[in-house]
């Protein structure tokens, strides 16, 4: 939450930094941007050196952290409590296949596509889920918490019976072939043209691993400048209380709108990207679990807190796929012949076990770790998603008052 | 005509079972806040023991143990991680749940593998007829069974100790722990019938016309949720409507599957969410919910 | 200590009455408020009091739009409070103050204080997202008036702490201060000192007191605490049971026998913890010598 909350006041009331609240951290502050540019050359420099299993993860990865930024901002900063990011993650994903695809046949189904540039595919989806997202929100700001995160199971359900059904834009069941993405004439395949650098092949997973590093840290940047900002700041008063939001001059029917259109948006880059990294799509990839996984992330980074959400999500992403490749390593994770778990079991034993972990002990979840073990920053009171009403929130969160019982008169 | 009023019963049958679970999901509500998202599972892990224990032990003894299982795992559940958490907010409850849900769903998944399990109910597969309105004997026994619970249920809520501190907590908490009603055991005991109920439910959903326990059943209880939103989460007379219409929509919709082809192959599946969304468009807190009323 | 001098439109010339006319709401059927009116003279501090479930708290609710009165009229100058939503409300400069403290915990203080800021400023999603220019340059502008107002009411050496860290009479502060910063014409403090000891009680008086010399303002202040009530109101209104039981200055209020009775609870009908609240304010209506600031 420290990038969500604490630098924004620096950054806006530059004019009363004072000593004392420079002095222990200056060092820290050269230290930082120090760490993370040596971070993005680890991340530039990685596929020259990496095989391509990992190259292949990372992108999972990266589009994983582009829908889980966008859920979080939905989720973790304003308290919308959502099950449907698996629909708006299928509504860019089809839009992209259908946009960018070429029209034809495929085994028994006649498919259609407008064949159009990848890059045209990408934006519409974005686009679309956006719209999706806008679509539904009025229906979303006027249900109380909880009936929104059950009516949005809704969204998901409907999603996967659509693209079973709507064969020629969608595939059905067998779902259909992801067009691969090409910028201005350069594709992120394995060929046109043919590159080398540094004697190292780059082929589509070494292409690709830069398209996500680009789409993701876009992506992180806007949420971190959104939060840290009259919009973001709205939108975190309207989780903690709808009711003080309001009177203190937020339209916070309009504010869930467009917070609802902003992570659709970024669920359907996130789908996009999804398609991309498997090379097609097909309506098992769009169900209930896949809208879970996302919320696991969360919840598992740390609700509210960006980098929370991008620890999240390499977390539940990359599990899966570290537990398959090295399943004759890690104890109790095998072939399911031999009476071990299967992978992708096992990771989700291990995700079950740690949200309910994370919300019994450590609210903050990976971030709250995180800053815990690196020193930075006080420790936060809450990390709670949403305050059900303001009184309890003073009870939770205010010392005892002094000498009477606070009680006053409710009418 | 007949193929109508076999559906409307088929509807029916369907409809109680979903008000059952949407009951057991209400009064979890109403007790300790939860939206108990782990439903699903816990309503497969009913249908589970009871196909596996009815071997050894029998069909009768299976069920009443089925159902002790299910109603020790939402006890655990509730004491372990529900009751430690009062007063969190609602949705880091519901979360909570849904990691359970993940736990419970992956074990019973692995365990059930690919194979069908079936429930030897004595009933077995037979309908019964009135002229050429039918329905399958087991539906027919679930209609009665439930009907019986049903009735106990709302008795028990009216009248038992257990129904009125429940209300009284659901009411107003502080109040009614002053009054010395202790929240924790009203909050376990929901827990405790809500699994019972999951777990009957379940006994039936996985006999005849359908087959067996499945992965599938799990998705059966989901539909069991726009039931308990659209009555309104914290109405029990709420879960009970809500459970008919659903039920009676989505059988319709089945059986008039032919003319309603041009939305899809098993849109009947889809149905309750689409009355769910439907309602909740013009009732956003359901047909029988209490309006939250802004306190500042 | 500096008052905020250039409150923008904050000056008494173009502070417009506020006049409630025959205002009832009802909750199925309770009546919280029936039939009370009364009017706040521009620039003055006007108190209503009243035990608990007077109404009081209700009355908050209409004006800042949470509630819907069910009859009656909130008139501020030519708008009717009672036909708009509440956003709307405070992009007219009415301001209020939770009395259950409705802060953002997690966020800091100037955080907290910068939401004041939302009506009077513009960065959009994408402005924001992207760090334009423009949202940058308002940000810190009104960062800095921020900075004053929090100056003004002592917090500001507390600027960067997250709200929930602070004292129970810090976040209180907050909670006014944040109501400033939406620089209002008129302010609603909802108990601002309860639960407060005397000290943080007086500084707190200081305080109100001090924004209206220098903003000029007006202030209606629901407060039980009757020793501050009586030594900074202008003018009172009581309310009992729904009812406005007496209007006037504040010797006028303390004279008047209904009043009395309410308080001091000479019927049956009172419940046991008004005159609690009454009493724990070591001062009931009749007693206002030693007040405390």
């Amino acid at each position: 939450m420290s990038e969500s909350t604490a630098t924004a006041a620096r950054g806006s009331t530059a004019s009363t930094a004072r000593p004392a609240a420079a002095g222990p951290s200056q060092g820290r502050r050269l230290l930082r941007p120090l760490l993370l540019v040596a971070l993005l050359v680890v991340l530039l420099l990685l596929p020259l050196y990496v095989e391509e299993f990992w190259l292949r993860t990372g992108f999972a990865a990266f589009g994983a952290i582009v829908g889980a930024i966008g859920l979080n901002l939905l989720v973790g900063n304003t308290g919308q409590l959502s099950l449907a990011h698996a629909f708006f993650l299928a509504v860019g994903a089809v839009s992209y296949v259908y946009v960018s695809g070429e029209p034809g046949g495929l085994g028994v189904a006649e498919l259609s596509g407008l064949g159009l540039p990848p890059v045209v595919g990408m934006i519409v989806g974005v686009l679309l889920a956006g719209l999706a997202g806008l679509v539904f929100s009025p229906l979303a700001a006027r249900l109380r918490g909880i009936y929104l995160g059950v009516a949005s199971l809704a969204l998901v359900f409907i999603g996967v019976h659509v693209l079973n059904a709507w064969t020629s834009v969608t595939g059905g069941f067998n779902g259909r072939a992801a067009p691969e993405f090409a910028l201005f004439g350069f594709t992120f395949a394995s060929r046109d043209p043919e590159l080398y650098v540094l004697g190292v092949p780059f082929r589509e997973s070494e292409r690709l691993w830069y398209l996500g590093l680009v789409l993701a840290i876009a992506a992180y940047l806007f949420a971190r400048n959104l939060l840290r900002s009259r919009p973001g700041r709205a939108l975190q008063t309207l989780r903690d209380s709808e009711v003080a939001a309001s009177v203190m001059g937020v339209n916070v029917q309009g504010y869930k709108a467009r917070i609802f259109l902003v992570s659709s948006m970024y669920a359907g880059l996130a789908g996009v990207m999804y398609a991309l990294s498997i090379g097609s799509i097909a309506p098992e990839s769009f169900g209930l679990e896949v809208s879970i996984l996302y919320l696991a992330m969360i919840v598992l980074g740390g609700l509210g807190s960006v980098n929370g959400a991008v620890l999240g999500a390499l977390f539940v992403s990359a599990l899966p796929l570290v537990f398959q490749r090295y399943a004759d390593v890690i104890p109790f994770v095998g072939g399911r012949g031999e009476g071990g778990l299967a992978a992708g079991e096992a990771a989700r034993f291990l995700f079950g076990t740690a949200i309910v972990l994370v919300i019994l002990f450590e609210p903050a979840g990976l971030a709250g770790i995180a800053r815990r073990v690196t020193g930075r920053g006080r420790r936060r009171p809450g990390g709670r998603v949403t305050e059900s009403a303001p009184d309890t929130s003073s009870r939770s969160t205010s010392p005892v008052p002094s000498e009477k019982p606070a009680q006053g008169s409710t009418t | 005509m007949t193929q109508f009023l076999s559906l409307l019963l088929n509807g029916i049958s369907l409809g109680v079972l979903y008000a059952l679970i949407a009951m057991g999901f209400v009064i979890i509500f109403k007790a300790s806040e939860v939206v108990s998202f782990m439903h699903g599972s816990l309503l497969l892990l009913g249908a589970y023991s009871i196909a596996r224990l009815s071997g050894p032990l029998g069909f009768f003894p299976a069920i009443l143990v089925g159902m002790l299982i299910t109603a020790t795992a939402a006890f655990i559940v509730e004491r372990l991680i529900i009751n430690r958490l009062r007063g969190a907010p609602v949705i880091s409850l519901a979360i909570v749940t849904i990691g359970v849900d993940i736990i419970l769903l992956t074990e019973l998944i692995r365990r059930l593998g690919s194979d069908i399990l079936n429930v030897p109910h004595p009933w077995g597969g037979e309908s019964f007829r009135i002229g050429n309105v039918g329905l399958s004997q087991n539906r027919l026994i679930a209609i009665l069974v439930a009907a019986v619970l049903i009735a106990l249920f709302f008795a028990a809520f009216k009248y038992s100790n257990w129904g009125i501190a429940m209300r009284a907590s659901a009411e107003d908490g502080e109040t009614a722990a002053l009054m010395g009603i202790r929240q924790g055991q009203v909050s376990a005991l929901a827990w405790v019938v809500a699994g019972v109920l999951a777990a009957v439910a379940a006994l039936f959903l996985v006999g005849s016309p359908t087959p067996g326990v499945t992965p599938a059943a799990y998705a059966v209880a989901l539909r069991a949720f726009p039931a308990a939103i659209l009555g309104g989460l914290d109405s029990v007379g709420g879960a009970l409507v809500g459970g008919l219409l659903i039920g009676i929509a989505e059988a319709l919709a089945a059986g008039y599957q032919d003319q309603l082809l041009f939305l899809g192959r098993g849109f009947s599946a889809v149905v309750p969410f689409i009355v769910m969304i439907a309602v909740l468009l013009f009732r956003p807190s359901g047909l029988f919910g209490t309006r939250e009323l802004t306190r500042v | 200590m500096t008052a905020p001098a250039d409150a923008g439109r904050g000056t008494s010339t173009d502070v417009p009455p506020v006049e409630v006319e025959n205002v009832t709401v009802r909750f199925g059927a309770i009546t919280a408020l029936s039939d009370v009116s009364f009017t706040v003279a521009p620039g003055a501090i006007h108190a209503v009091i009243g035990p608990n479930g007077a109404g009081k708290s209700t009355m908050f609710n209409v004006l800042s739009g949470v509630y819907q009165a069910d009859e009656g009229q909130v008139r501020f100058g030519e708008h009717r409070l009672d036909q708009m939503r509440p956003f709307r409300i405070a992009g007219i400069g009415v301001a209020r103050a939770f009395q259950n403290i409705a802060l953002s915990a997690t966020q800091s203080v100037a955080e907290n204080l910068m939401l004041g800021r939302h009506h009077l400023t513009k960065a959009g999603f994408i402005a924001a997202g992207l760090r334009l220019p423009r949202a940058t340059r308002e940000g810190r502008r009104h960062g800095e008036r921020v900075a004053e107002i929090a100056e003004f009411l002592e917090l500001g050496d507390k600027l960067h702490t997250p709200v929930g860290v602070l004292s129970y009479g810090d976040q209180k502060r907050v909670e006014v201060a944040r109501a400033l910063c939406t620089e209002p014409r008129l302010l609603l403090l909802d108990e601002p000192v309860a639960g407060m000891n005397a000290e943080e009680t007086g500084r707190m008086a200081e305080s109100i007191r001090e924004i209206r010399t220098a903003l000029g303002i007006s202030i209606i202040l629901v407060e039980h605490d009757m020793g501050m009530v009586m030594s900074l109101a202008d003018r009172i209104t009581v309310l009992d049971f729904g009812r406005r039981i007496a209007d006037g200055t504040p010797a006028e209020v303390q004279a008047d026998p209904e009043v009395i009775r309410a308080y001091l609870g000479s019927g049956d009908e009172i419940d046991p913890s008004d005159a609690a609240a009454a009493h724990g304010a070591s001062s009931h209506p009749s007693d206002t010598s030693g007040t405390r600031s």
